[in-house]
C-alpha cells in the first residue's frame, strides 16, 4: 500500500486505510467483469442482460473531452470493477455477525451503525467500495411504507419499481461515464417514498472507498410518488493514496406530483497531495426529473474533495409548475480541478429554477461553473435565477464561468448574474482586529459568502460542513 | 448543394501572388478544408449553425469577384463628413475633405500586413486564402481627425450567391484619434455572403471610436471577425447598431495589451422575421490596470434569433482589472428566441469582473401604463422597445452622430 | 499603557507621520484632534497593526515593543479600534461573530470561553446599559447598517470584549445627536482605573460629552500643541488655522 505523505496531509482527516481481505472481481473490464458483479449481486438475468447491453454501447462510445480539467489517461483495463470485504460475502443478518473492522471503520469517519449509538433522525445506508456494509433504521422506514436499502437488494426484492425506473432519467446512452456505469455498477441506494408519505428522518448514504487500484461505481435511485417528501444526504471519503481512483457514479432522482426530493452531498474524497498527486477523479452523472405537476427537486452540494470533480446534477422541469433548485459551493485548493454546475431544463407551464453557485479558488486551482439553463418554447411563464460568485486565493489559481442560456419563451424571464473578485482586505483587517488569526478570518468570511448555500443543508450536515470549508482553505492565504 | 470542399482553382485566378503568399494561401484553404463550415459542433457556433444555414439557403458558392458600375448610394445629409466608399469590398472612392491629407495613408491592403495567428474559426481560414479586395488605413502619429469618417459599404445589385472574402487593416498611431461610422448598404436582392476579416491597431494613447450601422432589410449573409490590439493608454469603444440582414455574426476579439487602456462596446439592436443575429466578444485582460465595458441589447420579434457569447479573459498579470458585461434581451413573439452565453475566465485575484444576462418578456405593467393614458398596444410597446434600445446612444458625444443615429434606430423598430 | 517615541509612518512612498510622540497612562482618556490629512486614522491603523505601513520609531504597549505583533495579537492583548468605516460581512451574523472574537480574547487572557446562552446573557446586558436594541445582534454583520447603526455597533462590541486600550477613529463623525450620547455614554460608563482611550475626533462635539484629561492636535504628521480641554474649546472657536 502507498500511503506516504502521511504527515504532511495532516488536514485530510478521513486519509487512513482499513487492512480487511477483500474478494475482488478479475481485474479489468469486460463482459466476464459484468457477469461475476451481477452474479456475486444474486441478480435476475434482466438485470445482467441490462448490463450488457450497457457494455455493448460502452464499447462504441469515447470519453467527453470537452470539460476544462483535463485528467491522465484512464486504463479501464487496469482497474477492479468490484471489492467487497470477504466477510460480507454472505450477507451478515444482523450488525453483530458485521466485521468489527468495518463497524471500527465507520466509528471513525463519525457514522457509528449500532442501535445504541446511531444518529438519531438519521437512517443510514453504509456504502463500502462495492457493497453496502449495513442500513439503520430499516424497521422504522418498513412502517411507514418506506424502501430504504441497498440498490443491490432492491433488484432482488422491488424488481418492478428498479425496472420502471432504473435508466429513466440517465439513459445507458447518455455519456461515456454514465454508460461505464450502467454497465459495472455495484451499490449505492435505493429509495421509494409512498403517496401521501412525509419521510419521518433524513435517509443518508455514506460512501467510501478503501481498496486500492478499485473504481468506484455507485447507483442511486430515488421514487417520490405522489405527494411524498424525502431528504436525502450522502458523504464520501476515501484513503489518501498517490494513485488517482475513479469514482463514476449515476444518481437518478423521479418526483411524481405534488412530492419532494432534496439532495444534499457533502463530498469529500481524497484531493490528492499538495503537489497534485494521488486523489479521486469524481465523475459523476446526477439528474432528476420534476415528472408530476406540482413537483420539486432541490440539489445542494458542498465540494470540497476530489483531485477532479466534473458534475452537473441536473432538473427536468417536466411537470407543470414544477420547481428545480441547485445550490453548490465548490472549493478548490492545491491542485485540485473542478468543473461543475447543473442543468435546468424548462418544459412545462410555469416551472421555477434557481441557481446558487459559490466557487472558491486557492493555491493553484482551477474552479468552472458550467451550466445551462434552457427553457423550451411551450414553458409559458417560467422563470429562471441565476447567481454564481467566485472568490479568488492568489494569482496561481483561476475562476472560470461558462453559463449556457437559452429562452425560447417570450412569457418566461431568466436572469443571470456572476461576479469574481479576490477576499477582501478590509474584510479581513476588521476581523483580525477583533482578535482573529488570519486563518480563522478567512474561514468565517467564506462561510458568509457561502451562506445562501450553506443554509440549505439540513442541520445535521451544516456545522460540519462549515467546519470542511475553513479546513479546505488552511495554508491558502499567506 | 453548395460547394464545401473549395478547389485550389480558386486561389490560382487571383492574379499576382507571389510565390510564398500563394504556399501560404494553399495551406490556409486546407485548413478550411480540413475544418468545413462552422455547425454547432464547434464550441464558438453553438447557437449559429452556419453549415446549416448556409445548406438550407444557397445553391451554391461563386468567390469570383464583383465589380459593380455604378454606385447607387445615398450619402448621409446633415453630417459634415469624411468618407471613403467601398464597393463589394473593393475601395472606389474616398475624400478626407475636412482633413489634414498628408496625415493619411489609405491604400488596396498588402497581405504582410497581417498577423497570421492560430485561429479556431475556419472561415477566417477561408478569408486568409481567398481575399482579394480591401483596404489598409494608416493614421500618422498625433493626428486627430476633426470630422467623422463615414465607411460607406456598399454591396452591388449584381451579387448573386457572391462569397466575398474581404479584409481590412487599420493603425492609428501614436496618441491619433478617429471617430468612424461603418455604414452598409444593400442593393442587392439576391443571396451573397460577406465574409470580413479586420485587423486594427491602436498604439499608445490613440483613440478609436466605431460606430456599425446597417441601412435596409435584405438577403446579406454577413460574417466578420476583427481583431483589436491595444496598446497603453490607448482608448476603443463601439456602437453596433445594424440589423436588417439575414445573417449577421460579428467575431470581435480585443486584446488589451497596454497597461491603462481601455475598451468599451455597446449593441443595440432589433430583430425581425427570421433574421439571425450574433455579436460575440473576448476581450483578453493581458496587462494590469485596464478596463473593458459590454453592454449588449436586444429585442427579438417574428422567427428572429438574438445571440450574446461574450467572454472576459484575466490573465495572472492582469491586476486591477475592472471589466463589466450585461446583456439584455426582450422577446415580443412566440417564435422569437435569445440565446446568451456569457462566460468569464480569471487568473488574477485582484480583480472587479462581473457580469449578467437576463431576457424576457416586455414589462406589461409599463405596457399597462401607456395604455391606460391613450396609446394603443402596438404603439406602446413601440415606445418602450426604443426607449429600452435609445439608451444605447446616450453615451455617444456629438450630438450631429446621435441625431443620425436615433433616426436611424427608430426607423428600424417595427 | 502606551508609549509612543519618534513614530514615523509611510504608506506607498507617502510620509504621514513625521515623529509623533505620545504617553498614556492607565485611566487616561486622551483626544487627538486634527485637520483632514494630518495623519489621525494612519495613527490608528498602524496602533492596531494595519498592514502596508512602513514605521519606525518605539511603539511600547503594556511596556512590550509592538512593532512585530500581528493585528489579531493586538487584539488579544487589549487593543481595540473602533473603525471610522466599519466594514461590512455579508452573510456573517453579528452575534456569532462576537462571540468568536470574545472567545479568542478570553482565550488569550487565560479565560474560560463563553458557551452561546451566557452570551446571550451578557448581550443583552450591555445593549440594554447602552440603550440599544438587541435584534441588530442577530443581523448580518454591518450589512444595510446605517451609518450611526455601524458606530453604534462598535460600542457594543467594545462593551463586550472589555479592552485595554481603546482607539475611537472619528465615531463621532456623522452621528446625530441621539446616537453621540449613545456612543459618550458607552465610552463614560466603560472608563476606569486600568483602561486607557484614544479618541480620534475632528470636532469638539463629542469632547463635551466625555470630558478628556488630555488633548492633542495633530498636524502634518506631528502633535504640535498639548493641552487639557480648554484647547478643544479654543479649537472650536478659532479653527484650526488659528493654531497651526
Amino acid at each position: 500500500m502507498k500511503n506516504q505523505n502521511f504527515d504532511q496531509q495532516k488536514e485530510y482527516k478521513y486519509g487512513f486505510t482499513t487492512d480487511i481481505e477483500n474478494v475482488k472481481a478479475p481485474k479489468g473490464l469486460s463482459e466476464d467483469t459484468i457477469k461475476f458483479i451481477s452474479k456475486v449481486k444474486k441478480e435476475p438475468k434482466w438485470m445482467l442482460e441490462w448490463r450488457l447491453k450497457a457494455y455493448e454501447r460502452l464499447k462504441v462510445s469515447k470519453e467527453p473531452n470537452w470539460q476544462k480539467p483535463k485528467f491522465s489517461k484512464i486504463d479501464y483495463q487496469d482497474l477492479y470493477y468490484y471489492s467487497a470485504p470477504k466477510s460480507m460475502k454472505d450477507k451478515p443478518k444482523s450488525l453483530d455477525e458485521i466485521d468489527p473492522k468495518l463497524i471500527e471503520t465507520y466509528n471513525k469517519l463519525g457514522i457509528p451503525l449500532n442501535e445504541q449509538k446511531k444518529l438519531s433522525g438519521v437512517a443510514v445506508d453504509a456504502v463500502f467500495d462495492s457493497v453496502s456494509v449495513a442500513t439503520t433504521y430499516k424497521e422504522e422506514l418498513t412502517k411507514k411504507g418506506i424502501i430504504f436499502c441497498p440498490i443491490s437488494e432492491a433488484i432482488q426484492k422491488h424488481p418492478d419499481l428498479v425496472k420502471k425506473y432504473l435508466g429513466s432519467v440517465i439513459p445507458v446512452t447518455d455519456h461515456y461515464f454514465a454508460t461505464l456505469n450502467s454497465a459495472v455498477f455495484t451499490d449505492g441506494s435505493f429509495v421509494y417514498i409512498p403517496p401521501n408519505t412525509k419521510c419521518p428522518m433524513e435517509l443518508s448514504t455514506y460512501f467510501r472507498i478503501n481498496a486500492s487500484e478499485t473504481g468506484q461505481f455507485e447507483r442511486t435511485l430515488i421514487i417520490a410518488d405522489k405527494g411524498s417528501y424525502v431528504s436525502y444526504l450522502e458523504g464520501c471519503t476515501a484513503p489518501m493514496r498517490d494513485e488517482n481512483q475513479l469514482h463514476a457514479a449515476n444518481v437518478e432522482l423521479i418526483a411524481l406530483d405534488d412530492a419532494e426530493i432534496k439532495y444534499s452531498t457533502v463530498q469529500n474524497w481524497y484531493p490528492g497531495d499538495s503537489n497534485g498527486v494521488g486523489g479521486i477523479y469524481n465523475f459523476v452523472t446526477k439528474r432528476g426529473v420534476c415528472r408530476g405537476k406540482n413537483s420539486k427537486i432541490s440539489w445542494t452540494q458542498v465540494e470540497t474533495g476530489s483531485a477532479i470533480t466534473w458534475k452537473y446534477p441536473s432538473c427536468i422541469l417536466q411537470g407543470d409548475n414544477s420547481v428545480g433548485e441547485f445550490y453548490s459551493i465548490a472549493i478548490t485548493n492545491n491542485h485540485q480541478k473542478a468543473d461543475t454546475g447543473t442543468k435546468m431544463i424548462h418544459l412545462g407551464k410555469n416551472t421555477r429554477s434557481k441557481i446558487i453557485s459559490k466557487g472558491i479558488s486557492a493555491g493553484k486551482a482551477d474552479n468552472t461553473y458550467r451550466g445551462l439553463v434552457d427553457i423550451h418554447r411551450k414553458a409559458t411563464n417560467s422563470r429562471n435565477y441565476t447567481q454564481c460568485d467566485s472568490l479568488l486565493m492568489g494569482n496561481k489559481c483561476g475562476a472560470h464561468t461558462v453559463p449556457y442560456i437559452k429562452n425560447k419563451n417570450s412569457s418566461s424571464t431568466i436572469e443571470h448574474e456572476a461576479t469574481t473578485s479576490k477576499i477582501n482586505e478590509d474584510q479581513l483587517f476588521y476581523c483580525n482586529q477583533r482578535g482573529l488569526n488570519q486563518e480563522e478570518a478567512v474561514s468565517l468570511i467564506v462561510n458568509g459568502f457561502c451562506k445562501d448555500v450553506l443554509q440549505q443543508l439540513p442541520m445535521e450536515f451544516a456545522v460540519e460542513a462549515q467546519k470542511l470549508v475553513g479546513i479546505s482553505l488552511e495554508g491558502s492565504v499567506g | 448543394m453548395i460547394n464545401k470542399i473549395i478547389d485550389r482553382f480558386e486561389i490560382k485566378r487571383l492574379k499576382t501572388l507571389t510565390k510564398s503568399e500563394e504556399t501560404y494561401r494553399k495551406n490556409c484553404l486546407d485548413i478550411f478544408n480540413r475544418l468545413g463550415l462552422p455547425s454547432k459542433r464547434d464550441e464558438d457556433w453553438k447557437f449559429s449553425d452556419v453549415n446549416e444555414i448556409f445548406s438550407k439557403n444557397f445553391n451554391k458558392f461563386n468567390f469570383e469577384s464583383v465589380k459593380s458600375k455604378n454606385q447607387n448610394v445615398e450619402f448621409i445629409k446633415d453630417l459634415e463628413h469624411n468618407y471613403i466608399l467601398v464597393s463589394n469590398g473593393e475601395v472606389v472612392s474616398s475624400d478626407f475633405k475636412y482633413e489634414d491629407k498628408d496625415k493619411i495613408n489609405l491604400t488596396q491592403f498588402k497581405n504582410e500586413d497581417f498577423s497570421k495567428k492560430n485561429e479556431n474559426n475556419s472561415l477566417i481560414y477561408l478569408n486568409h486564402a481567398l481575399s482579394e479586395k480591401g483596404y489598409s488605413l494608416n493614421i500618422n502619429k498625433d493626428y486627430k481627425f476633426k470630422k467623422v469618417l463615414v465607411i460607406y459599404n456598399y454591396f452591388s445589385s449584381e451579387l448573386n450567391e457572391n462569397f466575398l472574402n474581404i479584409r481590412n487593416k487599420i493603425k492609428l498611431s501614436k496618441n491619433s484619434e478617429l471617430h468612424i461610422i461603418n455604414f452598409i448598404i444593400v442593393s442587392s436582392s439576391k443571396k451573397f455572403f460577406s465574409n470580413t476579416y479586420e485587423e486594427t491597431v491602436l498604439e499608445e494613447s490613440a483613440v478609436l471610436k466605431n460606430i456599425y450601422l446597417q441601412d435596409n432589410v435584405n438577403d446579406g449573409y454577413f460574417h466578420k471577425f476583427a481583431r483589436y490590439k491595444l496598446s497603453k493608454r490607448s482608448n476603443y469603444s463601439s456602437h453596433i447598431f445594424p440589423s436588417g440582414p439575414k445573417f449577421n455574426k460579428f467575431d470581435l476579439e480585443y486584446d488589451l495589451s497596454g497597461d491603462e487602456s481601455e475598451c468599451k462596446i455597446i449593441a443595440a439592436t432589433f430583430l425581425d422575421q427570421n433574421d439571425h443575429q450574433e455579436i460575440k466578444t473576448k476581450v483578453n485582460h493581458l496587462a494590469p490596470n485596464c478596463k473593458s465595458y459590454q453592454k449588449v441589447k436586444k429585442v427579438v420579434s417574428g422567427e428572429s434569433k438574438g445571440v450574446y457569447q461574450g467572454k472576459i479573459y484575466v490573465k495572472d498579470i492582469a491586476q486591477k482589472t475592472d471589466a463589466y458585461q450585461l446583456s439584455k434581451a426582450i422577446l415580443l413573439s412566440e417564435n422569437s428566441e435569445f440565446d446568451s452565453k456569457p462566460e468569464l475566465e480569471i487568473y488574477a485575484d485582484d480583480v472587479k469582473c462581473s457580469h449578467g444576462s437576463s431576457s424576457g418578456s416586455i414589462d406589461e405593467e409599463s405596457i399597462y401604463y401607456l395604455m391606460s393614458r391613450g396609446l394603443n398596444k402596438i404603439e406602446s410597446t413601440k415606445l418602450l422597445v426604443e426607449g429600452f434600445l435609445s439608451e444605447s446612444i446616450d453615451t455617444i458625444k456629438s450630438t450631429a452622430i446621435k441625431k443620425f443615429l436615433q433616426t436611424k434606430l427608430t426607423s428600424q423598430i417595427k | 499603557m502606551l508609549e509612543i517615541k519618534n513614530l514615523t509612518a509611510s504608506i506607498n512612498e507617502k510620509q504621514i507621520l513625521n515623529g509623533l510622540n505620545i504617553r498614556i497612562k492607565p485611566g487616561e482618556l486622551h483626544a487627538i484632534m486634527g485637520p483632514n490629512g494630518s495623519g489621525k486614522s494612519t495613527l490608528a491603523n498602524v496602533l492596531s497593526g494595519k498592514n502596508g505601513y512602513k514605521t519606525s520609531g518605539e511603539l511600547k504597549y503594556k511596556g512590550k515593543d509592538l512593532n512585530d505583533i500581528s493585528i489579531d495579537e493586538r487584539a488579544q492583548q487589549g487593543i481595540f479600534l473602533a473603525f471610522q468605516y466599519p466594514t461590512e460581512i455579508p452573510g456573517v451574523k453579528t452575534n456569532n461573530f462576537l462571540r468568536t472574537s470574545l472567545n479568542k480574547i478570553r482565550k488569550a487572557r487565560g479565560e474560560k470561553e463563553v458557551d452561546a446562552l451566557s452570551f446571550l446573557k451578557i448581550i443583552k446586558e450591555k445593549s440594554n446599559e447602552l440603550g440599544m436594541d438587541e435584534k441588530m445582534l442577530s443581523r448580518q454583520l454591518n450589512v444595510g447598517f446605517s451609518g450611526g447603526e455601524k458606530k453604534k455597533n462598535e460600542i457594543l462590541q467594545m462593551k463586550i470584549l472589555n479592552p485595554n486600550l481603546v482607539i475611537l477613529d472619528e465615531t463621532d463623525s456623522g452621528l446625530d445627536i441621539d446616537a453621540l450620547k449613545i456612543v459618550a455614554n458607552g465610552v463614560n460608563t466603560s472608563r476606569d482605573k486600568t483602561n486607557s482611550f484614544l479618541v480620534i475626533t475632528h470636532y469638539q462635539r463629542l469632547l463635551n460629552f466625555i470630558r478628556p484629561d488630555f488633548v492633542h492636535v495633530l498636524s502634518k504628521g506631528k502633535i504640535i500643541k498639548s493641552g487639557d480641554m480648554k484647547l478643544a474649546e479654543q479649537l472650536e472657536k478659532t479653527g484650526y488655522t488659528g493654531i497651526i
